[in-house]
């Protein structure tokens, strides 16, 4: 986990196929551990396992087990279809990991080692026990009702004593399997509770089993003796059968969810380039780079370790740590932070700090202390559940020590009669059922729930706070208006920028060339709508980091050949223009005259951002807005949002001090972020959203993942917990109605056992079937 | 009705010998990829 956390959040496009020289990586015994084990009879074969990207049914398995197969050095190999993970077996004296992951690849999917293999293997082991318990119970409560049956409905003297008896001990023995292993995880916790003296709904459950297989027992085998001859295994098996379906479930939902996340951890190790003692660069794993040493770093990549740039000019774009959105320029001397991107020029680095000692661990250590603080919400299921367990407990108590001067096994059975029919599978399932029901209706809307209990913490926030890049705003830029000087049209100057602006990788630039292409689409739809933009052409570009550029322009398409001008694009002081005083960000277009165009650009804000706001201060819900970002552009975003509370220039410390300013001032907040500087206030919040796009770190310390990037979904989710919140209550009114009408029925020794059991199954249907109207949800914006 | 006295615990046994079969087929990952199975009879190699 440790490996996997601090190595880089840095996500390879899908879809395109991994190079060569990236697979190599893989080649290194040191990166085998991660993802394979040796054999335990022959250490030079290795077992290893891949996440497969790009499946989408069973017969994509069998193409690809072929595939596989068919490498020379490889043992055996089996790939699952539903969990998209291949188990390849192969020999490391014949082949190489690359070998195998490249016949993945030619046969059209991708393949990324399983990091998370031995997290998986654990949850897979759970999986089957939890199965297996609950089959065995499930088979032996029917055949004990089989053998129970002839005793309810025979006349008196129809049955032989002998053949009563004979049937009871065919039930005791289909009876013990279900006590001695199905029921295992209950006694388990419940003596656990009692070694740390604390209580749950394990503990009269446990409770209740034994002293119900107690009695059942003495009156199988000593009918005359204590306890009188009464047996309840049929009530005994149905009701461990009925527990442990709910179990099941809620494990197969948290299974489905968790997976889903942790295989965002699977990807290829971080590779970078090193130059060695002759002065070339070779390609080496990032856990090799020590520092002092000098890697290049090619635009478009991250950077992989703190340092200072020996050797070229670059943009560099650290949004994720401090969330400053715009690019920052990074000249030789200057320092570059683990984490950031590379935006536009290829540089060489000195290695200054590896692992745990860059910016980017300290923002990890900062995250795991924050979460370590996360306030508890109220859990109103938990500090209802404990009295009234108490309550329940002493009850049984009581009712047992006064019946028991007249006939202990009677008293027994009534205290069982008082633990069974409080129903703490009605209690117990008010809360899950309801949870289980809304994570479902959320994952369908694309939001996935890490943790059931933030949906409690969730119904009670009163302040959301939102980030700005990627959570507000999409990531590009978006053009805003265009001024010119006289005589030179809009699209013109666009045009002429658009063709400089090709040549950088600036996000401005790109923001230029995406508004240029779109305004020739609709200029040329119009047919010839009066000026002809032309096709400019520049020539000789050359870029100055963090100022702009300049190149020769040229008309390619203009009749009489016109000379090319020189032209600068860039920040008011590379242009030689007046600046002026703005909020937003501007770009400006000169040549030897002087001005020519300014040019406006915003970030873009999400189009529902504006609805969603709305509606989360429609439900009185408090709105605020915090960012890395400068005040300026903070404040332009939160006024086109229509969220009051802006703050900007925020480091992540700030983020999570103002976090816990709200929070003392009694707010109950709820965090939505998506990089990594928003990692700690995301773990200390009360509930946490992190969208889609989000780093994988900053998902995993999440208690909601937004996939479909929806911000929308944001809304649903208050809305759906409230209601949520609402059932519950319901649920445990209904369940403390039904016990305050039952448990002195029990108490008095007027409720038989199987009434007990009945009341307990009817009761906790209820509940389910009221937990299931969260599942029909109204979608957004129809309420 | 004397046959019931072997009947019966017939019976128990048999539901041990279909929880063994039920432990294996577990065990063996039998009700973890349900569909490539499906898939399988339909090739050829």
């Amino acid at each position: 986990m440790s490996n996997a956390s601090l190595a880089l959040p840095v996500a390879l496009p899908l879809s395109s196929p991994h190079s060569l020289e990236a697979l190599r990586m893989l080649d290194d015994p040191q990166e085998w551990v991660a993802f394979s084990r040796p054999c335990a009879q022959d250490a030079t074969v290795w077992e290893s396992n891949v996440v497969i990207e790009g499946m989408h049914c069973a017969a994509c398995s069998l193409t690809l087990e072929d595939a596989i197969g068919r490498v020379p050095g490889v043992l055996g190999v089996q790939v699952g279809a539903a969990s998209h993970r291949a188990r390849v077996m192969w020999s490391s004296s014949g082949a190489r990991p690359s070998d195998w992951m490249r016949a993945v690849q030619d046969c059209g999917y991708r393949a990324v080692p399983a990091n998370d293999v031995f997290v998986n293997e654990r949850r897979k082991l759970e999986t089957r026990q939890a199965l297996w318990r609950w089959l065995v119970a499930g088979l032996c409560m029917m055949q004990v009702m089989m053998y129970a049956y002839p005793a309810y409905v025979a006349h008196p003297g129809d049955l032989t004593g002998e053949m009563e008896q004979l049937l009871r001990w065919a039930s005791w023995v289909l009876t013990l399997p279900v006590i001695l292993f199905s029921c295992g995880p209950f006694f388990k916790n419940a003596l656990r509770d009692i070694a740390h003296a604390h209580i749950s709904m394990d503990l009269p459950v446990a409770l209740g089993m034994a002293i119900t297989f107690a009695v059942s027992t003495a009156g199988t085998f000593e009918p005359q003796g204590l306890f009188g001859r009464e047996v309840y295994f049929d009530s005994l098996t149905m009701f461990v059968f009925f527990l442990l379906t709910g179990r099941w479930l809620e494990l197969r939902l948290r299974d489905r969810t968790a997976g889903a996340l942790e295989a965002l951890m699977n990807r290829l190790p971080d590779s970078v380039e090193r130059r060695d003692a002759s002065g070339g660069f070779e390609r080496v794993a990032v856990r090799r780079v020590v520092v002092g040493d000098v890697v290049r770093v090619h635009a478009g990549e991250a950077f992989l370790a703190d340092g200072v740039v020996e050797q070229g000019d670059t943009m560099v774009d650290e949004a994720l740590l401090t969330g400053e959105s715009r690019p920052l320029s990074r000249g030789p001397g200057a320092s570059v932070v683990a984490g950031s991107h590379n935006l536009s020029a290829t540089v060489q680095v000195r290695v200054e700090r590896t692992g745990d000692a860059t910016r980017f661990a300290q923002i990890v250590a900062l995250m795991e202390s924050a979460a370590a603080t996360k306030p508890e919400g109220a859990q109103i299921a938990d500090r209802l559940a404990k009295p009234f367990l108490i309550a329940v407990l002493l009850a049984a108590a009581a009712s047992c020590a006064w019946w028991w001067g007249r006939d202990p096994g009677h008293a027994l059975m009534v205290a069982v009669a008082v633990l069974v029919v409080t129903c703490p599978c009605a209690l117990s399932l008010a809360t899950p059922a309801a949870m289980l029901a809304a994570a479902g209706s959320l994952a369908r809307r694309g939001v996935l729930v890490r943790k059931l209990s933030a949906l409690e913490a969730l119904a009670a926030v009163d302040t959301v706070v939102f980030d700005k890049t990627g959570t507000l705003t999409r990531d590009a830029f978006s053009l805003g208006t265009v001024d010119t000087r006289p005589g030179l049209s809009a699209s013109q100057a666009l045009a002429m920028a658009a063709a400089m602006a090709q040549h950088s990788l600036h996000p401005v630039s790109r923001a230029l060339s995406v508004a240029a292409q779109a305004t020739e689409k609709v200029e040329g739809n119009g047919a010839g709508g009066g000026e002809t933009l032309g096709h400019w052409w520049c020539d000789t570009a050359a870029e100055v980091a963090g100022q702009g550029i300049s190149g020769l322009v040229v008309d390619q398409s203009s009749v009489p050949v016109v000379p090319a001008v020189a032209m600068r694009l860039g920040s008011a002081s590379y242009c030689g223009v007046e600046p002026q005083r703005s909020t937003g960000l501007r770009v400006f277009l000169s040549d030897a005259q002087g001005w020519l165009a300014t040019f406006e650009l915003s970030e873009e804000i999400r189009s529902e951002a504006a609805k969603v706001v709305a509606a989360l201060k429609g439900d009185g819900v408090t709105v605020h807005l915090l960012s890395g970002d400068d005040s300026d552009a903070v404040a332009q975003v939160a006024e086109q949002a229509g969220i009051l509370h802006a703050k900007g220039a925020c480091s992540p410390s700030d983020k999570l001090a103002f976090l816990k300013d709200l929070q003392k001032r009694g707010h109950t907040v709820a965090m939505v972020g998506d990089g990594l500087n928003d990692g700690p206030v995301l773990a200390g919040a009360h509930v946490a959203f992190a969208m889609g796009k989000a780093v994988p770190l900053t998902q995993a310390k999440a208690d909601f993942v937004v996939m479909g990037d929806h911000l929308s979904s944001v809304v649903q989710a208050v809305r759906l917990a409230r209601r949520t919140q609402g059932v519950v209550r319901q649920n445990l009114w209904w369940a403390l109605l039904y016990n305050a009408a039952c448990v002195p029925l029990a108490v008095v020794g007027m409720l038989p056992a199987w009434a007990a059991g009945l009341g307990m199954a009817a009761s906790s249907l209820l509940v389910v079937l009221n937990a299931l109207r969260l599942a029909r949800e109204p979608a957004f914006g129809e309420n | 009705m004397e046959i019931l006295y072997l009947l019966i615990p017939l019976s128990v046994v048999l539901v041990f010998f279909i929880l063994g079969g039920l432990w294996w087929a577990i065990d063996r990952g039998q009700f973890e990829d349900i569909e490539a199975e499906g898939a399988r009879i339909l090739r050829d190699s």
